[in-house]
């Protein structure tokens, strides 16, 4: 990518927000639209995690019996009292992962191993762009979700993006998701109330950011009001935790927040078929085994109290949770005690309509490096056309250029 | 469309090659029309009275942070704290009061593009050093500059470069000199970012004095080949052939003009050539010329702090004596931006980004806190037209549309109030 398709790429996450600006005003209706057009249980529900920075897939899936492994990580690698064993291919998930090992046995975890694409990219913000629009090495402005919405009739509930900025990969060419801000919305009232929704009316004069600023007037006033009332609901409770690790979810994290979100609009019966969240602080190139560890146990827990919150609804069988990062890292340790930039690594797909306790993909050899990093086994096309066709019941050529294959299996129903 | 042509090229000359007009500053910039306006605004003085005002904080080396659970622990982290708000807030007062704006306002630019985050510092002394390197060559010569940065501790650390050493590189801040700093993705191979990383190894960093030492034993001297050039490295040289390079001229005037001018309209043509012997100042000044144009692409959202700076040097507002100080932090954290805290190694985002409804609904709250505590004098007692033109002058605003005029005449409102939602009109938030 040269530096003019970066550019657009930075460019891409404004107009998405743009998009996003446009289609704040209808998810004001949210609570509304629960209540008078919810969506009928037994529509599939996507949820995209996505972990910035590049998460360390070798401390993920750990080979911890393969002394490669040992011997290029001195000091970073795990040993068998650091992971939970999966009891296949001698691979085992780092011990902070119990929810994801729960899940694993449960058959509703499934692991894609070498999950990458052709020629890799080391760059946080290439290899991002590449997976967040499904077009590695050729730019594309959409996201891959924004242009499964350009086949839906636009309906700006559909996807939605927890955080004040819409991710690239909810921007589409006609239709854009949504975001929807941590926390509540706190407008003021009365006489300053009518003037500040005032502003919101666009006026000819207006510069086309100038427009795009009143607009966000508009949406917050017309939203805040609404939308309020879902959200102080109670989320729903946990029902099906094992109780070694049913106590303190640590519910402090800001995954587990937007989770918490998305579990009570789920309950709520929004019409929403995409969620997309977030974690960052995967970019571990010192002293990494504390940190990534901590990390990749808040995303077990997190998204394993989720499912649980989840099973407590009718929607339980809906519900599928990918989680991917933008890159794993290199198989040799720094002289940091952390990892730099590497190339393929695994992806998580989990809910009760998964065909799970297995791995799909081959584990990338630690005896035939590729430069120095792991080869790549699994396109992540095919795990999104999995999620495209047997999740949202879309062709993937539709959605993915020059793209028609998926991971056969992953998926119960397909 | 403003009627007088100047209002809305002079609005754009104060605000982004400074952070916004001090009260009374907009309209004697008129009076003296754009060309003189441009060449007082570009040109920075010797001395700055305002500067004088601004209080020096004294960043200590704190050393290492003792033992968790100790009460040691809880008085250094309570020290930690006042420092980081203190250097915070220090470089914002700059911001407010310098009377020329144009060297902090590119210092802001290049913080925003050597993007290093007091987060993991974690101490204030290393990022106040970065920071008076940032300043002195804001205006100079990037290759200087980058001489500077590629050595600077807060880099070192924030990048891990501090203990890359010939037996196992680290190569963090090789990419990022690249990618970001320097180059631009694409314009390097993997092989050089390996080569550069070996290049740049040996260096260790102590991050509480805020310096580094070189340690040749941990250094790969060894003969090697960074972007086709065969030699022996260090950070010296590496710069060197870095800052030569013809895609170095063109990636950072692409970012200047991206980050002062738009960010959708393409860089015109003969703006790289002003920098080619990589002095700052001049391609500044060129990309400044095209203020002049009619373009509504033209058009800027002013990110969280340079809307708060702009705020207070209206309200003559300084933010470290300021009511409620800490909650002037809060209120930037909340939109998304605040000095010394990027969000990652590519800086802050732009445009757009700062409009939704999270950062709108904040920016009503924080206008209003300021003017509470703010000197709205320009327009105290003033009524209709007269007030709307003083309003108008006061903050730098080329001109309210219908929209806005008609919100600012509704009845019952008072001063304090018609200045906050001037202050969050689109006609402020964004730059014409």
């Amino acid at each position: 990518m040269d530096t003019f398709s970066r550019r657009k790429f930075l460019q891409l996450t404004g107009m998405s927000a743009a998009g996003a600006a446009a289609t704040q005003l209808s998810l004001a209706s949210i609570a509304e639209a629960a209540q008078t057009r919810p969506m009928p249980t037994g529509t599939p529900i996507l949820v995209v995690v996505t972990l910035y920075g590049g998460n360390d897939g070798l401390n993920t899936l750990v080979p911890y019996k393969d002394p490669i492994y040992s011997a290029s990580r001195p000091g970073i690698s795990l040993t068998a009292k650091d992971v939970i064993p999966l009891g296949v291919d001698d691979l085992a998930l780092n011990a902070t992962m119990v929810g994801f090992k729960t899940l694993w046995d449960r058959g509703q975890l499934a692991i894609i191993r070498g999950v990458g694409y052709p020629t890799p990219d080391y760059s946080h913000f290439s290899s991002m762009a590449f997976w967040q629009t499904a077009s590695p090495h050729t730019f594309l402005n959409s996201g891959w979700i924004g242009r499964w919405l350009d086949t839906q009739p636009a309906d700006p509930f559909k996807a939605i993006g927890l955080g004040s900025i819409l991710p690239p990969l909810l921007a589409g060419v006609k239709n854009s998701g949504s975001v929807l801000p941590l926390g509540g919305l706190v407008v003021p009232k009365g006489l300053m109330g009518q003037e500040f929704k005032a502003l919101g009316k666009s006026s000819s004069s207006d510069s086309p950011l100038q427009a795009a600023a009143a607009a966000s007037f508009g949406d917050l006033m017309s939203l805040s009001k609404k939308i309020e009332p879902v959200l102080s609901k109670p989320a729903p409770v946990p029902d099906d935790l094992p109780s070694a690790i049913g106590g303190n979810f640590g519910s402090d994290t800001s995954l587990s927040q937007q989770l918490d979100i998305v579990a009570k609009l789920i309950a709520a019966g929004a019409p929403t078929k995409v969620w997309a969240v977030s974690l960052g602080g995967f970019d571990t190139h010192a002293d990494e085994v504390k940190a990534q560890s901590a990390l990749i146990g808040t995303v077990s827990t997190a998204i394993t109290k989720f499912l649980s919150q989840v099973h407590a609804t009718d929607r339980a069988n809906d519900v599928t949770v990918m989680v991917h990062s933008e890159f794993g890292r290199r198989v040799k340790a720094n002289g940091t005690s952390g990892t730099d930039h590497g190339t393929s690594g695994p992806v998580f797909v989990l809910g009760q309509g998964v065909n799970g306790g297995q791995f799909f993909g081959d584990e990338p050899s630690l005896s035939k490096l590729v430069n120095g990093d792991l080869a790549v086994t699994t396109d992540f096309r095919n795990i999104y056309g999995s999620m495209i066709e047997d999740v949202l019941g879309a062709p993937t050529g539709k959605v993915i250029p020059n793209w028609n294959t998926k991971i056969d299996g992953l998926m119960l129903k397909a | 469309m403003a009627s007088n042509p100047d209002r809305l090229v002079i609005s754009r000359l104060i605000n982004r090659f400074g952070f916004g007009p001090k009260p009374g500053q907009y309209a004697s910039l008129l009076a003296m029309g754009v060309s003189a306006a441009q060449s007082l605004l570009l040109t920075p003085p010797t001395t700055d009275i305002g500067l004088t005002k601004v209080v020096e904080p004294d960043f200590p080396d704190r050393g290492a942070f003792p033992p968790s659970g100790t009460p040691e622990r809880v008085a250094f982290e309570t020290n930690q704290r006042s420092d980081r708000i203190n250097l915070e807030l220090w470089w914002l007062d700059r911001m407010v009061l310098a009377d020329h704006g144009l060297r902090e306002r590119i210092t802001w630019f290049w913080h925003g593009h050597w993007a290093t985050s007091l987060g993991k510092l974690a101490y204030a002394r290393p990022m106040k050093i970065q920071n008076e390197t940032l300043r002195k060559n804001a205006l100079g010569n990037f290759k200087e500059m980058a001489q500077a940065m590629v050595i600077d501790p807060a880099l070192m650390y924030w990048l891990d470069a501090g203990a890359n050493i010939k037996t196992a590189p680290n190569e963090n801040l090789a990419r990022e000199l690249m990618e970001l700093f320097t180059l631009g993705v694409g314009h390097y191979s993997e092989d050089d970012v390996k080569s550069v990383a070996r290049g740049l190894t040996g260096y260790t960093v102590d991050r509480t004095a805020g310096t580094f030492t070189f340690e040749p034993k941990r250094h790969d001297a060894t003969t090697f080949i960074i972007l086709g050039n065969t030699g022996s490295w260090d950070a010296s040289s590496i710069i060197n052939t870095l800052v030569a390079r013809p895609d170095n001229q063109k990636f950072i005037t692409d970012r200047l003009w991206f980050r002062l001018m738009s960010t959708s309209l393409p860089t015109p043509s003969d703006i790289a050539s002003t920098f080619v012997n990589r002095e700052i100042l001049p391609a500044v000044q060129k990309i400044a010329t095209y203020v002049t144009s009619t373009d509504p692409l033209l058009s800027q959202v002013r990110s969280p702090v340079e809307w708060f700076v702009a705020a207070c040097r209206a309200l003559k507002i300084t933010p470290s004596t300021a009511q409620n100080r800490a909650q002037i932090i809060n209120y930037l954290d909340k939109l998304g931006q605040y000095p010394f805290n990027p969000p990652n190694v590519g800086g802050w985002p732009y445009d757009e980004a700062w409009l939704n409804i999270a950062s709108t609904q904040y920016r009503i709250g924080f206008a209003a806190f300021l003017v509470a505590q703010g000197d709205t004098s320009p327009i105290n007692g003033l009524k209709g037209l007269t007030m709307e033109n003083a309003l108008t002058d006061w903050l730098g605003i080329p001109e309210f549309s219908t929209r806005t005029k008609a919100v600012i005449r509704g009845s019952g409102l008072t001063t304090a109030q018609i200045v906050s939602l001037a202050l969050c009109s689109p006609e402020y938030v964004v730059n014409g």
